[in-house]
């Protein structure tokens, strides 16, 4: 019992380094980004690629796939989206063809993968082992540990920069009213490049690490997550970080205990159903705030 | 006849995929980005696919039945994601997509599960596909002429003003997630009849990015946006085969491009382009008769819209 508690903590951790950098780019720049998966996956690919050449601890492995990701994040936002937003008049216009652009990036990153690795799973060659560690009981990987800890630490970091820091301030005010914000002197479009290049961050280093905690993923493993996310980020409230810890625990221990459960076939339903049925009966989500129209 | 013969997986999949780009390119008209069109393309393949092994009926009305399971399940989507605007319609038509995902899956006595539903050797000739896509083309011209197709546009720009103008919005959002039901359904009961076979796994992420990027690519504003679409999709792989190795590479560049430079598709670009020939054509003609003329008129036009209550933003 406690053991499939561990496990679904650890589930619900991936589900938040994940979802985490999603929803901040979502609820405050507006950018929603499809290829978020694929940038996790792409980064991992990236460190693949590398150690198929030289083994390489651990840990570097996950610095490496981290600043892969925020590479990748904010290549996009200035090749792609950045460029989208500046051409489209109107705000629906400007939602729908990120969207799409996203699409489109995440066709190409996968493609290559899938291309390279023939559609099989890839993982890293490590000079160090992931070490089970043991107390009272309890078996965890020492990886395990390190996804739980880095994704609670990362998340009170960022709330309390959000809410105390100027550089959280203006992210509020971009979220509430970016053209007002702008009048006030705020600089949109290099907080939407540092806010990408942090969600990218924490897109690689989801990817270093569950890389290192599965052994291995494929291409397509980045999809998967994706979906999961935008259940955890609806459950909790975009662009809510408090929403989006509180969803991808939630996601994570159903999931787990419905398989527990023996209704494992379902459990992947769970997530739809959740997006489903929070956005008929509470589009905001349980703390996100309420929709301020920006016409 | 024989090239025919060599080609007919294409030929298949060019109808059916055009009805699915349809799927998705009706409820945009309205300017609703509902992805529903992929779970309701599975809905008509399983529902017909479940009447023709299940019920032993024969292959038309095993379409039928698609065509109509897919139309209502449509609608009631539509009545549930009716207050939804913008991404999260998107995001609750996706989570509608999946959802079908799993009850294909783990419905085993009705759909076969994963291993999938066999044997459905469905009548369906080449002609027969033809006809279909010809008569649907046909219905969907009809809908973007008169005034129809000026209260699809009211709706689109918005709907706040069409609803001043005595439009009906809500109906034509109802309707539009039935018709794009029905002809989602259409198209999923043939392509099971001309496969025989099918698997939950083909409606899945895949698909829907496969139907977004032929109704976007070709253009959202039109039928023959859609038709544009289908036909670069189906046959370029075909004739390049170069790209049916890095397909998903290539599809991606043309997505990303097409969101850069042409957000209103290929054939909205050319719309587009045939608009300001004409008018330069129209200054130009005036400019002889009057030089006066065209100054006024701008102001004029640009009146109407302040009056009108139109942002200049939109």
């Amino acid at each position: 019992m406690i053991q499939s508690i561990m496990n679904a903590a650890v589930l619900g951790s991936i589900y938040l380094l994940f979802s985490m950098g999603m929803s901040l780019a979502w609820g405050t720049v507006g950018i929603l980004n499809f290829a978020h998966g694929a940038i996790f996956m792409f980064s991992s690919f990236a460190v693949y690629l590398i150690t198929s050449m030289t083994a390489l601890p651990a840990i570097l492995c996950v610095i490496i796939a981290a600043l892969v990701g925020a590479i990748l994040s904010v290549l996009m936002q200035t090749l792609v989206y950045g460029v989208i937003r500046k051409r489209s008049t109107d705000h629906h216009a400007a939602e729908r063809n990120v969207i799409i652009g996203g699409i489109g990036l995440a066709a190409i990153l996968i493609g290559f993968a899938s291309h390279a690795t023939k559609s099989g799973s890839f993982g890293f060659a490590t000079t160090d082992q992931n070490p089970v560690l043991e107390f009272a009981g309890i078996r965890i990987t020492a990886v395990s540990l390190t996804i739980f800890v880095v994704a609670i630490a990362i998340s009170i970091a960022l709330a309390m920069w959000i809410r105390r820091s100027r550089g959280g301030l203006a992210l509020r005010t971009v979220g509430v009213d970016a053209e007002t914000a702008k009048l006030m002197g705020i600089n949109e479009s290099r907080l939407a490049i540092g806010t990408m290049a942090f969600a990218g961050l924490l897109a690689g280093l989801a990817g270093g690490l569950l890389t290192i905690h599965l052994v291995a993923i494929n291409p397509t493993t980045g999809d998967g997550l994706l979906l999961k996310a935008f259940a955890a980020i609806i459950l909790g409230g975009v662009g809510s970080v408090l929403g989006v810890v509180i969803g991808s625990f939630v996601l994570a221990f159903v999931e787990t205990f419905m398989i527990l459960g023996g209704v494992g076939g379902w459990a992947s339903a769970v997530a739809f159903a959740i997006i489903f049925l929070v956005l008929i009966i509470r589009p905001r989500g349980l703390f996100g705030r309420a929709e301020v129209r920006r016409t | 006849m024989n090239w025919i013969a060599a080609n007919i997986i294409p030929l298949q999949a060019t109808v059916t995929t055009f009805l699915l780009a349809l799927s998705f390119q009706f409820p945009m008209r309205l300017g609703l980005f509902s992805l529903a069109g992929v779970g309701l393309f599975g809905v008509g393949a399983y529902s017909s696919g479940i009447a023709f092994a299940k019920f032993h009926w024969d292959t038309w009305s095993s379409v039928a039945f698609g065509v109509v399971v897919a139309a209502l399940v449509g609608l009631l989507l539509g009545l549930v994601v009716a207050r939804l605007g913008g991404l999260y319609l998107a995001m609750a038509t996706i989570a509608f997509d999946m959802i079908v995902v799993v009850l294909a899956g783990n419905l085993t006595p009705l759909t076969g599960g994963y291993m999938g539903l066999f044997g459905i050797a469905g009548k369906v000739e080449l002609w027969h596909l033809g006809i279909i896509a010809v008569i649907v083309a046909v219905l969907f011209a009809l809908s973007e002429r008169g005034g129809m197709s000026r209260r699809i546009e009211a709706v689109h720009d918005d709907a706040a003003l069409a609803s001043s103008q005595g439009i009906n919005v809500s109906a034509y959002r109802l309707t539009a997630f039935l018709v794009s039901g029905a002809v989602a359904g259409l198209g999923g009961a043939l392509m099971l009849m001309v496969r025989n076979t099918t698997t939950p796994d083909a409606y899945g992420f895949g698909l829907i990015v496969v139907a977004l990027t032929v109704a976007i690519v070709g253009g959202t504003k039109s039928w023959i946006g859609a038709l544009i679409g289908t036909i670069i999709f189906t046959w370029l792989p075909v004739f390049l085969t170069v790209v049916g190795e890095w397909r998903e590479v290539v599809y991606g560049v043309i997505v990303v491009l097409a969101a850069l430079f042409f957000p209103t598709g290929i054939w909205g670009s050319i719309l587009g382009v045939r608009k300001r020939l004409a008018e330069r054509k129209h200054a130009g003609q005036r400019d002889v008769v009057d030089e006066m003329a065209t100054e006024p008129d701008a102001a004029e036009t640009e009146f109407l819209q302040t009056v009108a209550g139109k942002d200049s933003e939109q």
